[in-house]
C-alpha cells in the first residue's frame, strides 16, 4: 500500500432511471453531478403496437415522446391516422421507461429523484445508462475495503497519531463534509456519530467488523459494499480491527489535510486532489505495524469499478495465520 | 495439486486451473421443480449465484431490472415451462432494461423447450440467446466459460468430480467427494452407474471465502465448535482479515488449525443445507460408504483433524470409509466412521480376519477403536451393519446422534467439543481414547 499520483479511471454505475448524463468528453470535477435522474415505482405496461395496428418495429417510429422522458397524465405517447386517428397515451404522471420488444410501453411513477457525483477530477471516458467512468489524475491509497456510498470532501486529520484511534468526541458538526482520517481504528460510535453530524467520510487503518455489522447489517462481507443509500462512507485502509498506519502512509494524510479527496467506495480507494508532492511517501513499501489482532500488509482484492493502466499487485508480508490469544481466548492446551 | 487413483497408484502431477469467476442470475419458472432444476445447474457448473428471479417474483418490474443491474451477470440462465412463458417473457424485457448497456453483455442460457426458446430469443435481443436440450449441456457450457476456453488445464471441480467417480468406480459403492479450499466447497456423490450430484459453491472457503460461511452460517455456528471461550467480536475479526490474506500450505499454529477446522466444518454445513434446498440427495451423501475429502481440511497435519471435519460437517449416517487426499500428496485411508444413535447403551460387533471383538456403544459417545484392515461391524438394535476398511485411525464410532447438536452453554459445550477432538488426536498432547 504506498501513494501513488497516476492516471485512474473510476466507474459510476448508474440506477435505473438516467434523466441526464455528463457525455463523453465532458470535463468534471469530483463532487460534480454528472447523472441525474428518477426513483421509478412500479411500471405500468401500456398496450401500443397492437393498439395502432403497427408492427413493433413500425411503431418506434411512430412514438412522439422520446423513451426516459416525463410524461404527465394523457399525454400522447404515439399516434398514427389522420380522419379516424388512433393514439396511445399516458395512463398516468411519470416516466416513460421502456418500449419491449412487442412494442409495448413501460410508464412508471416517479417517486423521487437522485444524482451521481463524480468522485475524480478528470475527464468523462465512458457515458451509457448503465455508467459514467471518469478518467484523471490524482494521488491515490488504495484501500482494503469500502463500504457505503461514494463521498466527497476536504481531507481532515482526526488524530494526533498514526497509532491513535478517533474518539467520538472528536466529531462534530463543524467536520460536515469532510472526510476525516481515524488513525488506527474507527468504533461503530465514531461511524454512526459522524454520519449524523453529517461528515462526509472516513478513512482509518482499521475498523473492527463488529461495528461494521451494527451499522451496515449481518451481510455485512470483508469485500465492502458499495451502495447509494444514506449511509455512512468508510474506508479501511490495511483491513478490520486496529491497524496502526505506517508512517509513509500517514504522514502525507497529514501533510494533504485540507486537500480535496474522493472516496471511491467500489474499488476502496481514496482519492486526493492536490499537486502537493508527497513524492517521499511514494518510494518505497511502507513499514507496516500489526496491532493485537490487526492485520498486516495485504494483496490488493480484485476490484471492480476502478481500475489503473499498469498492474498494483503487491506480496503480501505475512503468510500464516499468527494469533495471539487474549485473557479469554487461548486454546485448552495453553491454559 | 496432484492426482492420485489410489493409495498404491503413483502420483500424478496436474495443472490446475481455478476457472474465472462466472457471475450467474437465474430466472425460473413458478414451479418449485423449476427453482431446483436452475440452481442445480449452477452449483454444478460452479458459477456463482448473484441473482434469483421467479416468475411469480413480487418485485415490480423496475425493481427486478434493477436487480439485474446491480447483479452484472455474466449469464443468465433461464429454465421454465410453458405456462411460464409469459412471465420468462417479461423478466427479459427487465434484463434489457437492466443490462442493456452493460459491457460486456450477459449471455442468456434458456433450458427451455423450443417453443418456449422461439418466443423468449424474440424478446432476448439484444443478448445472445443460446437453447440447450439438456441440463448436462448448459453445465458444460458455463463451465467453457469458466475456464475461458483454456482445455490444458482442466478446473478444480472437475478434476474433484473425477476423483469421485474413480473412488466409486473402484468400490464399486457409491461415493462423496468433499472439498473446501480457500474460496470454494464441493461435494460431489458419485454413483458406481457414473452417474454424479455435484454441487460448488462460490464464495464459501477457509480463506477469501471466509466472511461468506460467517455471513451464511452465523458467527455463533462457527464459534460453537472451537474448545476455547472466545468472544464474537474478536472472532470476527480474525475471519475478517483472513479473507485479505494470501494462505501459503496448511495452518501450522494450533489456534490457527482449530479455526480453520471449525470454518471448514460450517462450510461443509452449509454446502449441504444448500444442496438439499437445490434438491439434490442428501441423504445418499451422508450414507455414502467410501468418502473422500480433499483441499485444505485434507492438507491438515493430522489425519484426525481431516476426520473430525468431515465427520462433524458431514455428519455421516451409516459406515463409511474414509479417505483424504492433500493438494501436494497422494491418497490414503485414514479411517472408518461408523454413526450409530441407539438411545439405549448397545453393542457393537466388530469382525475381521484375525477375529471378533464386541465393544459396548453408549448414547453420546464419540471414540477410535484401534483396528486395522478389513472389517465388518454390526450394531446391535440399531439397525447398523456395514462392511469397510480401517485407516491409520481406525473405527471412529460415533454414537452423538443425528442431527448433531452441541450444547448452548460454554461451559458444558467447551468439554465436549474438547473431548471429540482429544478422541480424534486433533489437539496437540492428547492420545486417542475408546
Amino acid at each position: 500500500m504506498t501513494w501513488r499520483r497516476e492516471r485512474w479511471s473510476a466507474d459510476h454505475p448508474l440506477p435505473i432511471g438516467v434523466t441526464k448524463r455528463a457525455q463523453v468528453g465532458d470535463l468534471v470535477r469530483a463532487g460534480d453531478i454528472i447523472a441525474a435522474g428518477a426513483t421509478l415505482a412500479g411500471a405500468l405496461r401500456v398496450p401500443g403496437a397492437r393498439r395502432l395496428g403497427l408492427s413493433p418495429a413500425d411503431f418506434e417510429r411512430e412514438l412522439r415522446v422520446r423513451v426516459g422522458s416525463d410524461v404527465v397524465a394523457k399525454t400522447v405517447l404515439a399516434r398514427v391516422g389522420r380522419r379516424f386517428a388512433r393514439s396511445v397515451t399516458s395512463p398516468i404522471d411519470g416516466r416513460l421507461l421502456h418500449v419491449t420488444v412487442d412494442g409495448d410501453l413501460y410508464i412508471a411513477p416517479i417517486v423521487d429523484r437522485w444524482t451521481v457525483r463524480a468522485t475524480l477530477d478528470g475527464v468523462v471516458a465512458r457515458s451509457d445508462d448503465a455508467v459514467v467512468e471518469v478518467e484523471g489524475e490524482a494521488w491515490c491509497l488504495q484501500g482494503a475495503a469500502a463500504f457505503g456510498p461514494d463521498a466527497i470532501g476536504e481531507i481532515t486529520l482526526g488524530v494526533d497519531g498514526p497509532d491513535s484511534d478517533l474518539a467520538p468526541s472528536r466529531i462534530d458538526v463543524r467536520l460536515a463534509g469532510r472526510i476525516i482520517v481515524g488513525g488506527a481504528r474507527v468504533s461503530a460510535e465514531v461511524i454512526t456519530r459522524a454520519h449524523a453530524c453529517g461528515v462526509a467520510g472516513l478513512v482509518a487503518g482499521g475498523v473492527p467488523p463488529a461495528g461494521l455489522r451494527v451499522v451496515y447489517g449481518d451481510t455485512v462481507t470483508a469485500s465492502g459494499s458499495s451502495s447509494r443509500d444514506d449511509r455512512p462512507t468508510v474506508l479501511c485502509l490495511m483491513g478490520f480491527g486496529s491497524a496502526v498506519l505506517p508512517r509513509a502512509i500517514f504522514e502525507p494524510l497529514a501533510a494533504l489535510g485540507g486537500a480535496r479527496a474522493a472516496i471511491h467506495t467500489a474499488s476502496a480507494r481514496l482519492f486526493v486532489f492536490s499537486t502537493a508532492d508527497i513524492a517521499r511517501a511514494e518510494a518505497g513499501s511502507p513499514d507496516v505495524a500489526v496491532s493485537g489482532e490487526g492485520p498486516a500488509a495485504y494483496a490488493p482484492a480484485d476490484r471492480g469499478g476502478a481500475d489503473i493502466d499498469e498492474a498494483d499487485s503487491e506480496q503480501p508480508a505475512q503468510s500464516e495465520e499468527e494469533l495471539s490469544p487474549s485473557a479469554n481466548d487461548r486454546s485448552s492446551s495453553e491454559r | 495439486m496432484t492426482v492420485s487413483t489410489g493409495i498404491d497408484a503413483p502420483v500424478e502431477e496436474t495443472r490446475v486451473a481455478l476457472g474465472r469467476s462466472l457471475r450467474v442470475a437465474l430466472v425460473h419458472g413458478r414451479e418449485e421443480a423449476s427453482r431446483r432444476a436452475v440452481t442445480n445447474l449452477a452449483l454444478a457448473s460452479g458459477a456463482e449465484i448473484v441473482a434469483r428471479i421467479r416468475a411469480s417474483d413480487p418485485r415490480s418490474f423496475v425493481e427486478a431490472a434493477q436487480a439485474l443491474r446491480d447483479a452484472r451477470p455474466d449469464v443468465v440462465v433461464i429454465q421454465g415451462g410453458t405456462k411460464d412463458e409469459v412471465a420468462l417473457a417479461e423478466l427479459l424485457e427487465a434484463l434489457r432494461l437492466g443490462c442493456g448497456a452493460q459491457r460486456p453483455m450477459p449471455r442468456v442460457f434458456g433450458l427451455v423447450d423450443t417453443r418456449v426458446a422461439a418466443s423468449l430469443r424474440l424478446r432476448a435481443s439484444p443478448f445472445e440467446f443460446e437453447r440447450f436440450a439438456a441440463a448436462s449441456e448448459v453445465v458444460d457450457g458455463l463451465r467453457r466459460l469458466r475456464s475461458g476456453g483454456d482445455s490444458d488445464a482442466p478446473l478444480r471441480d472437475a478434476l474433484i468430480e473425477d476423483g469421485a467417480r474413480a473412488l466409486a468406480e473402484t468400490t464399486a459403492t457409491a461415493a462423496l467427494a468433499v472439498d473446501v479450499t480457500e474460496r470454494s466447497t464441493s461435494l460431489v456423490l458419485a454413483r458406481p452407474d457414473g452417474r454424479i450430484d455435484a454441487a460448488h459453491f462460490i464464495p464459501l472457503g477457509l480463506g477469501m471465502g471466509a466472511d461468506h460461511v460467517v455471513v451464511r452460517a452465523s458467527l455463533d455456528n462457527v464459534r460453537r465448535w472451537l474448545p476455547w471461550p472466545i468472544d464474537a467480536p474478536a472472532l470476527l475479526e480474525r475471519m475478517f482479515n483472513r479473507t485479505r490474506r494470501t494462505v501459503e500450505g496448511p495452518a501450522t499454529t494450533e489456534a490457527a488449525v482449530l479455526l480453520e477446522m471449525a470454518l471448514a466444518r460450517e462450510a461443509i454445513a452449509h454446502a449441504l443445507r444448500d444442496a438439499a434446498d437445490a434438491g439434490l440427495d442428501v441423504a445418499a451423501m451422508r450414507s455414502a460408504p467410501s468418502i473422500l475429502i480433499t483441499g485444505q481440511p485434507a492438507s491438515l497435519r493430522r489425519a484426525g483433524q481431516s476426520l473430525l471435519v468431515l465427520v462433524d460437517g458431514l455428519e455421516p449416517n451409516a459406515v463409511s470409509t474414509v479417505f483424504r487426499e492433500p493438494d501436494e500428496g497422494r491418497a490414503e485411508r485414514i479411517g472408518m466412521v461408523v454413526a450409530v444413535a441407539p438411545r439405549r447403551p448397545a453393542k457393537i460387533r466388530i469382525v475381521r480376519a484375525s477375529g471378533r471383538s464386541v465393544a459396548r456403544v453408549d448414547p453420546g459417545s464419540f471414540g477410535l477403536v484401534a483396528v486395522d484392515g478389513d472389517v465388518e461391524v454390526a450394531v446391535s438394535g440399531a439397525g447398523v451393519r456395514g462392511h469397510g476398511r480401517s485407516g491409520e485411525l481406525g473405527v471412529l464410532i460415533d454414537a452423538r446422534g443425528r442431527p448433531l447438536s452441541l450444547p448452548e452453554r460454554d461451559g458444558e459445550r467447551i468439554p465436549a467439543v474438547t473431548r471429540w477432538h482429544a478422541a480424534l488426536q486433533a489437539i496437540a498432547g492428547h492420545r486417542s481414547s475408546t
